[in-house]
């Protein structure tokens, strides 16, 4: 217990270290770049410091059991037919239905819950890559590759999101609990998106999306659509949790919703930089519509990201949940992280 | 059980085809413009497919991939792009500019450049010889099993999907129609492909295990792709003409080229 509270230490000084040394030394935190350069410090700090932990464990005991506990047969088995999810559903949405969301990365999320934060890591990297590099036609996609990294963390978060309990079935709470749930996850998810919104959208006229000035029909079309979808979000929300009864789906709202955020703070700069925000899918839309209303390619891309990516992610997160409260207790408890996605019994219940 | 393709090119080694596409992808952002791409587009991609006889099923592919990125990239561009002044024709409020098509043709030339190199990869590399050769190098047995497999099961899982959709219809399942009734016939064809594969995973990890899978060691290979020294060097000089290019870029040795 002692050598994994020196793991622990040990990689909680990198972090800390890393830290210090980006924010003295490398990025630029000046009032506009701050949320950007956070991004990238923190998701460096935390590579740098799993790297630590890992390479002490390695020193310590000569193997990394951390890692490769989350990799048991049943696990490699999974991986494959997850990358298949995410490849299918994506491209079936990507070329088919030609709305702005993605849902290509229903395995990742899936694996990263059942298995970790490692397999989950994989899968999205794998999935990505054989996309563009392995997969002939129909199944095949130019532009996956350059995303990997995307994939990667989302992977991650899952696998977290998994670890921590989020993901843990709550059945039959009562009416009370699922309103205060309810409430703290709009809550919650309404202050994230704010800052992460303010941060892109300040340009325009305070915090609109679309300037209500401008009178171009495709704007108002647009500016509907989106107002049409949030309310329906909500809606849609209070009527799942209700109707389920399952404090659960508010901490999978959060998940989403982070992930989503986290995810199109990362896909914007590539998407900008390698395709000028033209993937070929129903995003371009958006990325088309916010050009025309006034900003450059990054700030555009930004923008479709953090409109398309949390809905998305959300939809992705409870779809997995789904899946999950679909598969046998016994599939579940069988794999890596399973026993953190069973319900607590009513016994353990008092004593946890 | 050794493989000889039908020409020189298709015996290369697979990791020689994937530098290649890989450096050819990269190098076309790297370098931008509209007259690296197409020289590299001749060049590493033309002249080696014309060479291997896929020439025809090359342009074939590699267009119809690239024409939904490509007419979004055109539109988007032509009409929405920021700085665009030259005014070349109105369609009501949105007016196409020069400087949008030029930047448009550039993307184009970048996008045809690297789906060209990707497609001429897997048009002459068999999937499964890949991930065999990668095996031979040390990459782990798991790693290789997760590749192959997954190649395996997306056609696999199209025909589970196939097979649900006959049932469900013979149930009565509605598959035609508006949005919304094709929407929710989605759901009972979805959730049983997903729930059907995942309940393989038992079985499948059972028969692994009973064939000695987690065993530790190098495993002895039936059959590999060759592989020569003079491949081994081609690699590593593509490798190194990418970082050069790379460092010409970005300390302003080589500028924008037209």
């Amino acid at each position: 217990m002692s050598q994994q509270a020196l793991r622990v230490v040990v990689s909680v000084a990198a972090f800390l270290a890393v830290a210090f040394v980006g924010i003295a030394f490398v990025w630029n935190f000046s009032a506009e770049e701050a949320s950007r350069s956070w991004a990238i410090l923190s998701a460096v700090a935390a590579v740098v410091a799993f790297a630590v932990y890992a390479g002490v464990e390695y020193l310590q005991t000569r193997r990394v059991e951390s890692i490769s506990r989350q990799f048991d047969t049943r696990t490699i088995v999974l991986i494959p037919i997850a990358i298949a999810f995410n490849i299918v559903l994506g491209q079936a949405v990507a070329q088919a239905l030609k709305i702005p969301i993605y849902l290509d990365s229903v395995g990742t999320i899936l694996v990263g819950a059942v298995a970790g934060p490692i397999p989950g890591a994989v899968t999205g990297f794998l999935a990505n890559i054989l996309w563009t590099y392995v997969l002939p036609p129909p199944f095949h996609s130019d532009i996956a590759a350059p995303f990997a990294v995307v994939a990667v963390v989302i992977g991650l978060l899952a696998g977290m999101f998994g670890r921590i309990g989020w993901l843990r079935p709550r059945p039959n709470s009562s009416g009370q609990r699922l309103l205060l749930g309810g409430a703290i996850a709009l809550a919650v998810v309404a202050v994230m998106a704010f800052y992460a919104y303010s941060r892109f959208y300040a340009d325009l006229d305070g915090l609109v999306v679309f300037n209500p000035e401008n009178t171009d029909p495709v704007f108002i079309a647009l500016g509907v659509l989106i107002a049409a979808m949030s309310v329906a979000a909500i809606v849609g929300f209070f009527a799942f949790l209700f109707l389920r009864r399952d404090l659960t789906v508010a901490y999978v709202v959060v998940a989403g919703v982070l992930t989503g955020i986290v995810a199109a703070l990362i896909s914007a700069p590539i998407s900008a930089n390698l395709f000028t925000g033209v993937t070929g899918s129903g995003t371009d839309f958006l990325v088309a519509a916010f050009r025309q209303a006034g900003s450059d390619v990054s700030t555009a891309t930004f923008q479709q990201g953090l409109l398309s990516d949390p809905v998305d992610k959300l939809m992705t997160f409870l779809i997995v949940y789904l899946i999950l409260t679909a598969m046998a207790r016994r599939t579940k408890a069988r794999f890596p992280q399973g026993e953190r996605l069973l319900e607590r019994r009513s016994t353990e219940g008092a004593a946890t | 059980m050794s493989q000889p393709g039908p020409s020189a090119y298709h015996r290369l080694n697979p990791l020689t085809k994937l530098v290649l596409a890989t450096v050819t992808a990269v190098a076309a952002v790297i370098v931008g413009g509209i007259v690296g791409p197409v020289v590299l587009l001749t060049v590493a991609v033309g002249v080696p497919a014309a060479s291997a006889g896929v020439l025809k099923r090359l342009l074939r592919t590699s267009l119809l991939l690239s024409l939904p990125i490509g007419i979004s990239a055109l539109l988007v561009n032509l009409f929405f792009f920021p700085g665009g002044r030259e005014v070349l024709f109105q369609i009501g409020p949105i007016s196409a500019t020069r400087e949008g098509l030029a930047f448009a043709l550039e993307i184009l030339a970048r996008i045809l450049a690297i789906s060209g190199g990707i497609t001429l990869f897997y048009l002459t590399t068999p999937p499964h010889e890949l991930v065999i050769d990668l095996e031979r190098r040390g990459v782990s047995p798991r790693l290789a099993f997760v590749a192959s497999a997954s190649v395996q099961t997306v056609p696999a899982m199209l025909e589970r999907a196939g097979t649900i959709v006959a049932a469900q219809r013979a149930r009565g399942l509605d598959t035609e129609g508006g949005v919304v009734r094709r929407l929710r016939g989605l759901v009972p064809v979805v959730g049983p492909v997903l729930m059907g594969s995942i309940a393989e995973v038992e079985e499948r990890s059972m028969a692994l295990e009973a064939r000695g899978f987690t065993r530790p060691g190098r495993r002895t290979l039936l059959w590999a792709p060759a592989d020569r020294q003079s491949e081994r060097l081609a690699r590593w000089l593509l490798i190194l003409v990418l970082v050069a290019l790379v460092a010409a870029r970005f300390s302003g040795v080589l500028g924008p080229l037209p």
